[in-house]
């Protein structure tokens, strides 16, 4: 896996860090649920609206993963640099996982960052003790694996439109829809998982996103193989 | 050394290459020559261990592509029509990314050599995005060469170059074979072929129709001649073939606007002009 590892980081260093585009559209999903606490100054608002807000700060920055998975991919196929990749001596699973594990690390960093922002910023906005109330640990850690999930899932799925279209465009179009549909599951998400069992409803969601996953990826493997690719290109 | 052996390649229900089977020996540049769809870029993917042939094998440098097609791809560098680059990364870092990929113990040195090399030194650290085509495919010919590689394989590379540009690439083309490398230039610029191949291999329609040195080629067939000539047409084809003669083409020359000229002045009583050379061959 040192290959992966390898692109994995030119990907960190030069896709993300090097795009300035990416930096802004990261920001702007970061920046959102920031936003919606410190709009939000109801001295009414009660742990199932903390909650959700607190599904909101670490899922908004994870939106912005897919749209980066979708182009890193598409953009690989369109420009033809997935040639010399594939002419180098590396496995076709190392440029997968290492194009996933590049542009997941950033944003799952991001989606960290943005829940300890959200903790602190609502702890001042809402009072620390109704906030370590509404989110114990095992919550803030159940978020944050629900976070991964979702960006390993949606990369997967998104991994699989990128290898079927042929542009950018249409990956981006794409991965547009997988974004809203996740802003319409989750704007519904935290009430409903907040309500359900004091919140653990959230684990059942681990294990869709799980079974989802093994799912997207067995289907990515197969589309991804370097004969299924260079096919399309 | 190159060893193609009865490859065939199918993509679907499409033939892609048939049976194709021709050698390239280490200090020898050979051309595989066809019309675009002809396999070339099919049997050169096969050959970098980049695709799996459906049938035959490829032995490159003693390892076959179905074996260890991993070890192939230690020994080929790849270069095609178009740089593909990763335009956001400096030169020096793209070519050290690509010696990490080949485990080179040394990528910046091999990275500041390839770029004196190719006469890029002083744009290092600059990012591919800002260079010209013709430096772009440079780089692309330094990522091929990153592993120093006893085989080449060279897709259309001077695609879109300008004929300085093209003129340099295949400079440094013959220059490789001095080093004893096994190149295959894929191509459908004939001239380019006949400048700097060694042998060629005609491919059509996924199979090998002739292959041979770059002269017996040439010299092979019967000799045809080039006649220019004023008057009717079906006459004159009725007049050869009445002495035993087989006319194979028969085509109106338009003339041109230089051509014109000169017939004008020479009608108009201005003397008979000296005219440019036009074609060498036999004088009617």
């Amino acid at each position: 896996m040192k290959y992966a590892w390898q692109i994995a980081w030119r990907e960190i260093r030069w896709e993300i860090f090097g795009d300035r585009g990416a930096i802004f559209r990261m920001a702007i999903f970061a920046a959102l649920p920031v936003a919606f606490v410190l709009t939000n100054r109801s001295p009414r608002i009660g742990e199932i609206g903390i909650f959700a807000l607190a599904l909101q700060s670490v899922l908004f920055p994870a939106l912005s993963g897919v749209a980066l998975i979708s182009s890193t991919f598409t953009q690989e196929k369109e420009n033809g640099t997935i040639i010399p990749l594939l002419a180098s001596p590396v496995r076709d699973v190392d440029i997968v996982v290492g194009k996933l594990v590049g542009m997941i690390i950033p944003v799952f960093s991001l989606c960290i960052a943005s829940l300890a922002v959200y903790y602190v910023l609502a702890g001042s906005q809402y009072g620390e003790t109704r906030v370590a109330a509404a989110l114990p640990p095992a919550i803030l850690y159940s978020l944050v694996v629900v976070a991964l999930l979702y960006l390993l899932t949606a990369g997967s799925w998104v991994l699989i439109v990128a290898a079927l279209v042929r542009t950018t465009r249409a990956g981006q179009q794409v991965a547009g829809l997988l974004i809203a549909l996740s802003v319409a599951v989750f704007a519904g998400l935290g009430a409903a998982a907040a309500q359900i069992g004091d919140g653990y409803a959230l684990i059942a969601l681990g294990l869709l996103l799980v079974g989802s996953d093994v799912v997207a990826v067995q289907v990515a493997r197969r589309v991804w193989q370097r004969e299924e690719v260079l096919a399309r290109l | 050394m190159i060893d193609v052996r009865e490859i065939s390649r199918r993509f679907g229900n499409t033939l892609a290459l048939d049976h194709a089977s021709f050698r390239v020996e280490p200090g020898e540049i050979v051309a595989l020559l066809g019309p675009n769809g002809a396999g070339k870029t099919t049997a050169s993917r096969i050959i970098a261990g980049i695709l799996a042939p459906s049938d035959g094998d490829v032995i490159v440098d003693g390892i076959s592509v179905r074996t260890d097609p991993n070890a192939v791809r230690r020994r080929c560098g790849f270069v095609t029509d178009q740089p593909a680059l990763y335009e956001r990364m400096p030169l020096r870092e793209y070519l050290e990314f690509f010696g990490r990929l080949y485990e080179l113990p040394d990528t910046g040195r091999r990275a500041n050599e390839l770029a004196l090399l190719l006469g890029l030194a002083d744009r290092l650290d600059a990012r591919l995005g800002t260079f010209s085509r013709g430096m772009k495919q440079k780089v692309a010919i330094a990522r091929a060469l990153v592993h120093d590689p006893p085989v080449l394989l060279l897709d259309e590379p001077a695609t879109a170059l300008d004929p300085e540009m093209a003129r340099t690439l295949r400079d440094f083309i013959v220059s490789l074979r001095a080093r004893h490398r096994a190149i295959l230039l894929c191509t459908h610029d004939l001239d380019e072929a006949q400048r700097i191949a060694d042998r060629v291999v005609i491919v059509y329609k996924g199979r090998v129709a002739r292959e041979g040195r770059v002269g017996d080629l040439r010299a092979a067939g019967r000799d045809t001649y080039v006649a220019t000539f004023a008057g009717d047409p079906e006459r004159a084809r009725a007049a050869l073939n009445g002495v035993g003669i087989d006319v194979l083409s028969l085509t109106q020359e338009v003339r041109s606007l230089e051509e014109a000229y000169f017939a004008v002045v020479s009608e108009a009583g201005g003397g008979s002009p000296v005219q440019p050379d036009r074609r060498k061959g036999v004088d009617a």
